[in-house]
């Protein structure tokens, strides 16, 4: 057991509640207090439409996904050969920007993993740099682990969820 | 093991989203008599039950209802000691509920020593009809404050996450409910995540972070309004927002140049100043109670570990607070710092787990496979938490004396409480 403050009654004050305290002897005490209920309001957020990409270049990135072990972010020697093809459509067709979204499995905390998220999606970013890529072409962004694509809580769908999506 | 479904006791609170279900208590409890409330029957039987569970969820009472008594006493006069002394009685409890017109319902109740034979509280409540939980709640951490010398939390709120999964998507609700899970209204709703809700320190607003622009940012929002906005103006993801106990500053994640790093924005002028910098992973800030210092999850060891920064000292380095395992994250001080709550990994389980700084070993204090996002009460006697079994997530508490009880929900997942400041 940890050792608490004895908080004192006089203490209760509130901004926007009151409490009349009246201490008529060291034995009893006389208290009296309104129930505070502030308003709550409810915002719609209306979520914003994401830029689709035509159809040709969504086709050309349709399976570039490359993943990852648990509470890492290198590159395996599978990531870096999808990761090799990319940059060789990317070198043909100058136009292509791309986005890299980081994701997570649900183990571990959500910051963390939105912070990991972000990491991997930079290592792969760090990879198409330095083959060449222009930085510019290139935007990152981390969902970590609010948007698996396998529900299952077991290590096949860990593995499916700890990626990064090349869009 | 007892179970409390409130469900089936009181048609009044089919409304009720959660149920409070209570697995254990502490050993040595208080003993106390809850005398049934004076006053009309439909309305008393729901301020009855509601001191009941609220006092049970402690976990610290024991608790002796009129059926069990010998007499059962409405006024002072009547009351005979003696009687509650044999049935090994510490405290008396016994009130009476007023309507004094359309508008308004007032509760009066008094609290007896049974071993000085002596009163020893007499308090006033003043409330309206509709809210009758919120009146009782009030009764029930008068009744806690007198007997524990500790204030109560039966009248706080807490936070929550709920994300429910429609044919194609998810629609995630910031919700705020009453301490025992009933009373929800929704404060944000939205088809992108939110994640991470924290309550400014007079808890008239939250802070949250909102996947809606595409990316995390942390927003800020008035509860009673519901004006928002964001924090900081910025086009580069943001997270991880806490509040300084003075409500000035608000600690962030920022990824300015790629990697996560925390920055303390100051409320009042915008000002951001950088607090940590190191090419690992810096997120999950917290404050200690004083302000005085800030703790974090850091991967700059290799794996993630909690470190603190201490804020008044010149030049203060980070200084690592966990060396067991290899996963130690999402750090809470406990109020009166003495130590921290935490997520730990022990072998492939993820629990909430306790250390306090004089002891050199954790102490884990759940047993589930993925418990997360532990939230400290404000009287420091209580951790909710998140639970996933089965697939489903769901609330849990546990109290430091001892006790455990659960929140389960009803639809889609629950996730990332965060417990208010006192109320009243």
């Amino acid at each position: 057991m940890p050792s608490i403050n004895n908080n004192k009654v006089q203490n209760f004050l509130f901004s926007f509640s009151f409490m009349i305290l009246l201490s008529s002897c060291s034995s009893m005490n006389v208290t009296e207090e309104r129930v505070y209920e502030g308003g709550i309001k409810t915002v719609e957020v209306s979520v914003a439409e994401v830029d689709e990409l035509d159809y040709e270049t969504k086709a050309i990135f349709a399976n570039a996904t490359v993943f990852f072990e648990f509470d890492s972010y290198n590159l395996t020697s599978k990531s870096i050969q999808t990761l090799k093809s990319v940059v060789s459509v990317m070198n043909q067709n100058k136009n292509i920007k791309i986005t890299l979204a980081g994701h997570a499995d649900e183990r571990g905390t959500r910051e963390y993993n939105l912070a990991l998220g972000q990491r991997r999606a930079e290592s792969v970013k760090d990879y198409f740099i330095l083959n060449g890529i222009n930085s510019s072409k290139v935007s990152v962004k981390s969902y970590g682990e609010e948007r698996p694509v396998a529900s299952g809580n077991d290590e096949m769908s860990y593995s499916k969820n700890r990626r990064v999506e090349i869009n | 093991m007892k179970k409390i479904f409130i469900l089936f006791l009181i048609p009044q609170f089919i409304f009720a989203e959660l149920v409070l279900e209570i697995t254990k208590g502490s050993d040595d409890p208080f003993v106390i008599a809850l005398l049934s409330f004076d006053g009309k029957r439909a309305l008393t039987d729901e301020v009855d039950v509601t001191i009941n569970n609220d006092l049970k969820r402690t976990g610290e009472f024991k608790i002796i209802k009129d059926e069990k008594l010998l007499s059962s006493p409405s006024n002072e006069e009547d009351l005979d000691f003696n009687e509650f002394k044999l049935l090994g009685i510490d405290y008396i409890v016994m009130g009476a509920l007023e309507s004094e017109d359309k508008f308004n319902l007032s509760a009066s109740y008094e609290i007896y020593n049974v071993i000085s034979k002596k009163k020893i509280r007499t308090s006033k409540v003043f409330g309206i009809p509709n809210k009758i939980k919120q009146l009782s709640h009030y009764i029930s951490d008068g009744i806690y404050e007198e007997i524990t010398g500790i204030k109560g939390v039966a009248s706080t709120k807490i936070l929550y996450i709920t994300e429910i999964v429609e044919e194609k998507k998810s629609l995630y609700e910031l919700i705020v409910a009453d301490a025992d899970g009933a009373n929800e209204q929704v404060l944000l709703k939205s088809y992108e995540p939110i994640i991470s809700p924290a309550w400014s320190p007079d808890s008239k607003q939250v802070a949250y972070v909102s996947f809606e622009t595409g990316i995390a940012k942390v927003y800020i929002q008035d509860i009673a309004t519901g004006k928002r906005r964001v924090a900081i103006e910025n086009t580069k993801q943001i997270s991880s927002p806490s509040w300084s106990p003075n409500g000035n500053f608000l600690s962030m994640t920022m990824y300015q140049d790629g990697n996560a790093e925390i920055y303390i924005l100051n409320l009042k002028n915008n000002n951001l100043t950088r607090l940590t910098n190191h090419y690992a992973i810096d997120t999950e800030s917290s404050w200690s109670s004083d302000g005085s210092r800030i703790m974090f999850t850091s991967g700059r060891s290799g794996s993630p570990q909690l470190y603190e920064i201490k804020l008044r000292k010149y030049n203060s380095n980070p200084e690592r607070i966990t060396f067991e395992g290899n996963y130690n994250a999402k750090g809470s001080y406990l109020k009166n710092g003495d130590g921290i709550i935490f997520v730990h990994r022990a072998d492939n389980d993820f629990k909430i787990a306790l250390k306090y700084f004089n002891e050199n070993f954790i102490r884990p204090l759940t047993e589930s496979k993925l418990d997360e996002s532990p939230s400290i009460s404000p009287n420091g006697n209580v951790i909710i938490y998140a639970v996933t079994e089965n697939g489903e997530s769901l609330l849990s508490g546990l109290t430091l004396s001892g006790a455990k009880f659960r929140l389960p929900a009803k639809k889609g997942e629950v996730r990332e409480p965060a417990w208010s400041g006192f109320l009243r």
